[in-house]
């Protein structure tokens, strides 16, 4: 019997997102997206940069960066659905660029609206000779790879810290899942505050 | 043959007097059941968390399962280990939960326990670390046995997973 190739598309907005990170302010965040081997990008930018943001000056001591995301893929099967994997970086007390935070998650897989806030953690110094030269030289410890936070293997050996989150706004669109028999379950749209879409437009 | 496809995370844990918490998990099926594709089972990051008290882990999950036959639906089993500042490891909490079976996303709040052991026991964990542990993982999440332990609770691990189910309409089953 052959076997039909088929695809599935997932489009999705990232309408905004915004960054709690109580200790650290001028930061600027680095998105890719990491998938299965079978799955490929159709459109889009499957990596960017955001702009730097500043912590507001009234009480909210809020950063946002209101940065859009438009992407597609397509597939052949569910295994390895992508994850979006972020880096965010800020300045040191010296000025150099430093890592804040690592933090991926699976774009959702059913259709709709959904809002994700993700914890964000950076590598720790084996011993505090290493923080305290890694402060001081503004060389922190980082992944060579910011896609190794998506994988599961080898992490073990990893120590970390987490220290701040990050909101996401996700839309997403499928096509053909239902036709190739798969079931999503109800769609889950939980209740966002925020700018909706504007009328008219299709979900 | 049905398919059943689990994506999801292992976001972290809360309730533990430890910080510096990792996560070693496992799936176990029944024999109806074959895993595709995935790994079956890892360990997370340690993590030290600096604001708050939860622990995140942020640890990917993606199985693929193949299966005729529902029973022995796929168990997420845990291990929670605390690791000090020397690198060793001790043990803070034992858990499992079933992995959901109707399709989309769940929040899952697994809560864990560790075997007591006796007063000496107890009083060498207090000051040294260490404590009795489970010699094999299948009291995690099979009932056989359990007659035997006496064991207090630890925190609790969040999990967030979402299912996706294949050709269960076609041989009857509602999910």
């Amino acid at each position: 019997m052959s076997k039909l190739c088929w695809t599935c598309l997932s489009r999705l907005f990232l309408k905004y997102y915004d960054y709690i990170f109580p200790e650290y302010d001028d930061l600027y965040c680095k998105y890719c997206f990491v998938y299965g081997q079978d799955w490929a990008p159709t459109a889009g930018l499957e990596e960017g940069i955001s702009q730097i943001t500043s912590k507001s000056q009234d009480a909210r001591r809020a950063l946002v960066w209101n940065f859009p995301i438009d992407v597609t893929f397509k597939s052949t099967n569910p295994y390895g659905w992508p994850q979006i994997v972020l880096s965010v970086y800020g300045p040191d007390v010296f000025g150099n660029d430093v890592v804040r935070g690592y933090g991926a998650v699976h774009v959702p897989l059913s259709p709709g609206r959904h809002k994700k806030t993700i914890p964000m953690f950076v590598p720790e110094s084996t011993s505090k000779l290493q923080k305290f030269t890694s402060w001081f030289m503004g060389r922190r410890p980082e992944y060579t790879d910011p896609k190794v936070v998506a994988q599961g293997e080898g992490r073990e050996v990893t120590r970390v810290r987490s220290q701040g989150f990050v909101t996401l706004l996700f839309n997403v669109v499928t096509k053909d899942m239902r036709k190739l028999g798969y079931d999503t379950g109800p769609p889950d749209t939980q209740g966002v505050s925020g700018p909706s879409p504007p009328q008219g437009l299709p979900r | 043959m049905a398919e059943v496809h689990v994506i999801g995370q292992i976001m972290g844990a809360t309730g533990f007097s430890e910080s510096s918490l990792l996560c070693k998990w496992g799936v176990h099926t029944g024999a109806a059941w074959k895993l595709l594709s995935g790994v079956r089972e890892g360990q997370t990051q340690v993590d030290t968390p600096q604001i708050g008290d939860m622990a995140y882990w942020s640890h990917p999950i993606d199985l693929h399962f193949a299966t005729k036959g529902l029973q022995g639906w796929p168990r997420l089993h845990l291990q929670v280990w605390s690791q000090d500042s020397f690198g060793r490891c001790q043990l803070a909490g034992y858990g499992f939960c079933h992995v959901p079976s109707s399709p989309g996303t769940h929040q899952l709040d697994c809560p864990t326990w560790r075997p007591l052991g006796s007063w000496r026991e107890q009083l060498a964990r207090a000051f040294v670390g260490g404590g009795p542990q489970l010699l094999h993982g299948d009291a995690i999440y099979s009932g056989a046995d359990r007659y035997r332990l006496h064991t207090t609770s630890g925190g609790t691990v969040h999990l967030e997973l979402s299912l996706l189910l294949r050709h269960f309409d076609r041989y009857g089953v509602e999910c």
